[in-house]
């Protein structure tokens, strides 16, 4: 992986990149001597990418100035001109990287802090002053997708046996895979074609896949909360599939 | 419908209730209730996470399980979800009714294998070696019991992860999704570990939170006990899709070092799977029925098996297995014949026998006796040991298995019998699907 400083460019292999609402966020990772950490590049006026014409393994060149961002936000730097591509990583060669990055096996050491289960309704969340980091990969026993009011959402299981569930899927190529499989052209009964897809086929292709591996992240405080969201799954849903369906 | 039912406005008075109390959970106090037609996303009233932590909330609180799906291309209003949440009452009303009511039906709903499957330990060992092991002469297990080879679990397999492989494998191939299912049940004779099993595999298959999880006991009975807890349920009304698992996983606690090799040296580890339906909800084309049980406890034979942890943390085994082998034929016999009456099937018009397993001798003495082919009997015992419950649950797997490839002729019915220490006893019988029609 050709990934460190170059002058004044910091080169990051793109791992991430997420949509929730209008506007992307992006993460990739810089090789710091033996280290690897994740490092989140924002616009100087924003905390996404409204625009960010670059996939998933894009070795990419940034001019990074720190950002002085709150916890648990420590990966964000600001990218202070345009950024340019360099090279390129196959799905595969990605997450063997990810698995030197941030890595956890149970709740508590994902964000090095208590995560807390939502009392009113679903999903989990950290408190901005406890989280240590707002990225973290991690090998899962099982996961599911499922379409829950027009919403994607995971639940999975960590290697420790914690099940985390519904947590919003903002995975920018599964979100578009779930939007290509419900365009109206794809004929009729396009919601339940899909739900028998991520419940038999889906299963099979990503948990047997080699490199199956997930990272979870934490959105901005909202409420003074931040809740936890799949980030990333590997592997990345081909345009194949929609066929199988 | 029963007089004393409340009116149907006050229901709906009372889910409107429910629905509002979720959403000033969730919105907050200081929130009025929006109009019934009112997008609460697009008004920017809920985010997407609180649409769904909502939604969530009413589904806990109401008990009506996959609300959300109800709700998919619809509109995100209190509205949808008032019409989604009676929508589904109604639907849980009606077969509750047509459960109860004798003027709606007269006999409960019937319960309909869906899919199936088996997992064995990974490493299968000749019975030579396992001699070897438990310093027997080798040959003895193929030539006393007629074992030639044995599944054991290999490195990071366990109960869990055997009975999860054959769950996943059952739910794949009958297309149904983990949050259809309403309960887990699971029956294991060497699972000892909290949380159970069943717990285990609630998370490990990511079902619905509010998803039931059961344990069932009776060792090598235990398939039979899980599967009349199920025609109960879905015979109730109670639930709609169960899961049934099996597994166990003998070789880390039958260790040479534990138990002598005549009786050690007869199990393996495995596991097995079945979806259940209720009939109404499946195609009557090529399955197969629950039909009812008999079960029994011959406590004479009691001594003939026992075992027991002992303080130091050894295991202590009683075991005469002569006497246990007369003991099970014997009520084997007597089980099927049982079953045969009650059922009105001849024995003769079975399609496969799926029976305890105790060693393929005794399979093949039980044939005899019975007057049936042996090639009746799945050889599971002949190739993986005895699998404790799972032996049943592999022996109907490999019959429901064979039945679904049979191209041309009719389905024919399948006898169930097992015995578990006690000597416990049970027996059922499962009918082709069309043939109710």
């Amino acid at each position: 992986m050709q990934v460190r400083r170059c002058g004044s460019l910091t080169k990051l292999l793109i791992t991430e990149i997420t949509r929730m609402g209008p506007a992307f966020c992006v993460i990739g990772l810089q090789r710091e001597n033996k280290n690897i950490h994740s490092i989140r590049p924002v616009p100087s006026s924003a905390n996404g990418w409204i625009h960010f014409p670059h996939q998933r393994g894009d070795i990419l060149e940034f001019s990074l100035a720190p950002f002085p961002g709150a916890k648990p936000h420590i990966e964000d730097r600001v990218s202070t001109r345009a950024f340019q591509k360099s090279s390129a990583l196959a799905e595969a060669e990605i997450v063997p990287f990810l698995r030197r990055a941030e890595l956890a096996r149970s709740l508590p050491e994902l964000f090095g802090c208590k995560v807390h289960e939502n009392k009113k309704g679903s999903g989990l969340y950290a408190m901005p002053p406890e989280a240590q980091r707002s990225i973290c990969g991690c090998e899962t026993q099982n996961l599911r997708l499922e379409i829950c009011a027009n919403e994607l959402r995971a639940s999975l299981v960590l290697p420790s046996g914690e099940v985390l569930r519904d947590l919003p899927a903002v995975d920018h190529d599964w979100r578009n895979f779930v939007d290509a499989a419900l365009a109206p052209d794809r004929g009729a009964n396009r919601l339940p074609r899909l739900e028998r897809f991520l419940n038999s086929n889906f299963h099979y292709k990503i948990m047997s896949c080699p490199h199956h591996f997930i990272r979870l992240g934490l959105t901005r405080p909202y409420s003074g909360l931040c809740w936890l969201m799949l980030d990333t799954l590997f592997p990345l849903p081909r345009p194949e599939w929609l066929e199988e369906f | 419908m029963n007089d004393s039912r409340s009116p149907l406005v006050s229901k709906t008075d009372s889910q409107r209730s429910l629905v509002e109390a979720c959403f000033r959970r969730e919105a907050g106090s200081v929130e009025s209730i929006p109009a019934d037609n009112v997008d609460l996303l697009e008004a920017g009233i809920l985010d997407s996470m609180a649409w769904v932590s909502f939604l969530r909330a009413v589904e806990t609180a109401s008990g009506v399980p996959d609300l959300g799906s109800g709700l998919n291309q619809r509109s995100a209003s209190l509205g949808e979800v008032l019409a989604a949440l009676q929508n589904s009452a109604s639907e849980i009303s009606r077969v509750n009714d047509a459960a109860l009511d004798p003027k709606i039906s007269s006999s409960p709903t019937l319960a309909a294998f869906g899919a199936s499957s088996a997992a064995v330990g990974s490493r299968v060992i000749p019975s030579e070696d396992v001699d070897r092991a438990f310093n027997m002469p080798a040959g003895k297990l193929r030539g006393r019991a007629g074992i030639e080879s044995l599944a054991y679990a290999g490195e990071g397999e366990n109960e869990l992860t055997l009975g999860a492989r054959a769950a996943q494998e059952a739910l794949r191939s009958a297309s149904c999704g983990p949050q259809e299912l309403d309960w887990i049940i699971a029956t294991s004779e060497t699972h000892h570990d909290y949380p159970s099993l069943s717990a285990q595999l609630h998370s490990r298959l990511l079902v619905r939170e509010n998803c039931g999880a059961l344990d069932v006991g009776g060792a090598c009975l235990g398939l039979l006990n899980a599967l009349a807890v199920v025609k109960s349920l879905i015979g109730s009304g109670q639930a709609r899709t169960i899961l049934v698992v099996t597994a166990d996983v003998h070789t880390r606690t039958l260790t040479p070092s534990r138990v002598a090799g005549e009786f050690g040296g007869l199990f393996g580890d495995g596991a097995s799977a079945f979806l259940l339906r209720a009939a109404d909800a499946v195609s009557a084309n090529g399955g197969y029925l629950l039909g009812e049980f008999i079960f029994g406890c011959a406590g004479q034979y009691a001594a003939a098996i026992q075992v027991s942890d002992e303080k130091d943390g050894g295991l202590a085994v009683q075991f005469d297995g002569e006497a246990l082998s007369r003991a099970a034929i014997t009520r084997m016999e007597k089980v099927i014949s049982s079953v045969e009456l009650r059922s009105g099937i001849p024995r003769g018009s079975v399609g496969g026998f799926a029976t305890h397993q105790p060693n393929p001798r005794l399979v093949a003495l039980l044939a005899k006796q019975c007057g049936v082919s042996p090639e009746r009997f799945p050889p599971i015992a002949r190739v993986y040991g005895n699998l404790g419950s799972s032996t049943c649950g592999a022996a109907l797997h490999e019959i429901l298995r064979s039945a679904s490839q049979q191209t041309g002729g009719e389905l024919r019915p399948i006898f169930l019998a097992s015995l578990g220490p006690g000597l416990l006893f049970g027996g059922a019988w499962l009918t082709p699907h069309e043939n109710r029609k």
